[in-house]
């Protein structure tokens, strides 16, 4: 097993379930700093909120406050333990399923309560 | 024993610097494998890729002026090193210190 | 022996879709003031454009990944977010244009008012992209789009100096009117050039799942498509030319270009005008919405696919079905189509920096295209190109400020 270089190949890199679904991108990787030991690679990140914060932190603040502002509390954020990587590809497959995550949840929000509401919009295929 | 958590993004584009508080480069890459000896699933950091980007070394803190900098090595006079993870000192994820002097690192075109 | 009618195909689609509102009233007004003189800028254009999606296809034919993937991929969030802006706010101006365009048809036909037209159009729209399958728009808009060559055979009747538009198609500078030759120059190149355009091609090579063996596909698609497509740009032009110039007729209103092709080709011209306006507008409008929704979805990572039933990628559909009617606002509430084309036009040529430079280092990056990389003649094209996209950037603000009509 070669080595993974971690900011080409897995940082911003497509996200993929057990069933190969799409599930977002690597917006952050943790990494475990421990005093004498190398750092390990911890979690894998998914959310808008650490998307943010990549921009800069000006620009996560702002954020923050404007959500403070429109009432909105709760960040839909993923965080999964790296030991969940299947495979590093063109994608990056990970050990969970799409409904069980919380950065899905606008996804499913809207498949539930706005598209199927629209005829045409589940089926088998187009 | 403590544990700290850092954010690879806030490493990328860092300068590092050796212990007389010179500049070797901008952290480019970090390069992981499977540790054997923990559990087996685990990845940690072996070694680190360092660049120096020449004139475009101010600017060289994302990816982008990054690529352009290797593209362009000839005009930049790009260098790069890798240097194993034992000769680096993460306390402060904003200032990566190399354990050792500049000259003792070698040079991978 | 398939792989000659995707070849067909892409051409026919490109044919169509080159011609949309921004080309067919930035290459009229052109004519009508200058006769054939700006002939060399849709060459220019056209031939950037070639290259460009020619590229862009390249690139997800060899790496499987579209260009927006690769964008966010190889440079990072933090740099996305500058062509994801610039390419977001641009794309739905010029979305809003080609509704704008569509609505303007048919009032021409109708006598109703734009403004009524806007959301009508905007629902239809949506249930096409909402039903349809990526193929079905793909074919649809192309077969439909095939009305443009009314132009051909207009500029043709019209008995054209060949000489005269043959020089034209080499470089030239106006005798007069300067301000106004350059920021017509620069809404022509802004019409050619649209990064929706060759992010839309990148995605669609996915959709239509090609791979490596594409690759001539891809040249001869990207070449030849759009050598036609140019074609019926500078063949609208020529029309305007000999019809609007000798008369001294100001182009300012879309219900004078309708008149362009009625010398030539008399009451039927006009309802072809008409057709082809409200034709390649409608496909051009399902083609940037998509685009638009290929580039969040595919930079987010969503899960994306016009082939995909709306419920199994929620997000991307909801986002196309929220641009669309979006665009459609301004329109429905009376905005002047025209005056709306023309500064996306140039807007759009000054955004083009953002999304050509990138592709001056993914196309030579071995690590996404192996073997694939850029020749000396695409390198050579694409620094061109991209310094052509950054003298755009600097001159349109200020000729938008003396130029603009």
């Amino acid at each position: 097993m070669g080595a993974v270089h971690l900011a080409y190949e897995v940082v911003d890199s497509q996200l993929v379930d057990r069933h190969e679904q799409k599930i977002g991108r690597v917006d952050a990787l943790l990494l475990e700093a421990e005093p004498g030991k190398p750092l390990r690679v911890a979690t894998i990140v998914i959310g808008a909120a650490a998307r943010a914060r990549r921009v800069g932190g000006w620009f996560a603040a702002t954020r923050r406050a404007l959500r403070a502002l429109a009432g909105i509390r709760a960040e839909h954020e993923s965080r999964i333990p790296f030991s969940a990587v299947r495979r590093i590809g063109d994608t990056i497959q990970l050990d969970v399923e799409e409904r069980a995550l919380e950065s899905e949840h606008f996804e499913r929000w809207l498949g539930d309560h706005v598209i199927c509401r629209i005829p045409g919009a589940s089926g088998a295929s187009k | 024993m403590s544990t700290r958590t850092i954010a690879l993004c806030d490493l990328l584009g860092r300068t590092v610097r050796d212990t007389n508080g010179t500049s070797i480069g901008r952290i480019e890459e970090l390069n992981a494998e499977i540790d054997l000896h923990g559990d087996g699933n685990d990845y940690v950091v072996t070694s680190v890729s360092v660049g120096r980007f020449g004139v475009l070394d101010v600017i060289a803190t994302g990816r982008f002026v990054q690529h352009l900098g290797r593209r362009l090595a000839r005009l930049t006079g790009y260098a790069r090193s890798e240097i194993p993870w034992d000769w680096l000192d993460f306390g402060d994820p904003a200032r990566p210190r190399l354990l050792r002097a500049a000259h003792e690192l070698s040079r991978d075109g | 022996m398939k792989k000659w009618g995707e070849i067909a195909l892409g051409v026919v689609t490109s044919i169509g879709g080159f011609l949309e509102v921004g080309s067919i009233a930035t290459s009229v007004q052109g004519g009508a003031i200058f006769h054939f003189q700006l002939a060399w800028v849709l060459v220019l254009g056209t031939a950037s454009l070639a290259f460009l999606m020619e590229m862009t296809g390249r690139l997800a034919a060899v790496s499987r990944r579209t260009y927006a993937d690769l964008l966010r991929e190889r440079f990072g969030y933090r740099f996305f977010v500058v062509p994801l802006l610039a390419v977001f706010i641009v794309s739905l101006l010029v979305l809003t244009s080609e509704i704008g365009g569509v609505a303007i048809a048919l009032q021409l036909a109708t006598g109703i008012a734009f403004r009524w037209w806007a959301i009508p159009i905007a629902l239809i729209g949506w249930l096409l992209l909402w039903r349809g399958t990526f193929s079905i728009v793909e074919q649809g808009t192309a077969m439909l789009g095939l009305v443009a060559l009314t132009f051909a055979v207009g500029a043709v009747k019209l008995h054209p100096d060949w000489g005269t538009l043959g020089r034209a198609l080499l470089p030239s500078t106006p005798s007069r009117d300067s301000a106004r030759y350059w920021y017509i120059a620069v809404s022509m190149l802004g019409a050619s050039i649209s990064p929706y355009l060759y992010l839309f091609y990148s995605a669609g090579a996915i959709e239509d799942a090609w791979t490596i063996e594409y690759l001539s596909v891809n040249r001869i698609t990207a070449g030849l498509g759009n050598l036609f497509g140019g074609g019926l740009a500078i063949a609208a032009l020529v029309t305007a030319a000999l019809v609007f110039e000798p008369r001294g007729i100001q182009v300012d209103r879309y219900e004078q270009i309708a008149l362009v092709l009625a010398t030539p080709l008399g009451r039927a011209g006009l309802v072809l005008f008409i057709a082809t306006l409200c034709i390649t507008c409608f496909g051009s409008t399902l083609e940037i919405a998509l685009a638009i929704a290929y580039l969040l979805a595919q930079g987010f990572g969503w899960q994306w696919s016009e082939n995909l039933k709306p419920g199994k990628d929620a997000r991307f559909s909801t986002s196309y079905t929220v641009l669309i009617v979006l665009a459609a606002v301004p329109i429905a509430l009376g905005a002047d189509p025209l005056q709306l084309t023309n500064l996306s036009m140039v807007v759009t040529a000054a955004s083009l920096p953002v999304t050509v430079i990138p592709l001056l280092v993914l196309m030579n990056d071995g690590d996404v295209l192996d073997t694939h990389v850029n020749g000396w003649i695409s390198n050579t094209a694409l620094v061109v190109i991209a310094l052509l996209s950054v003298v755009l950037l600097v001159a349109a603000l200020p000729l938008q400020l003396l130029g603009g009509g």
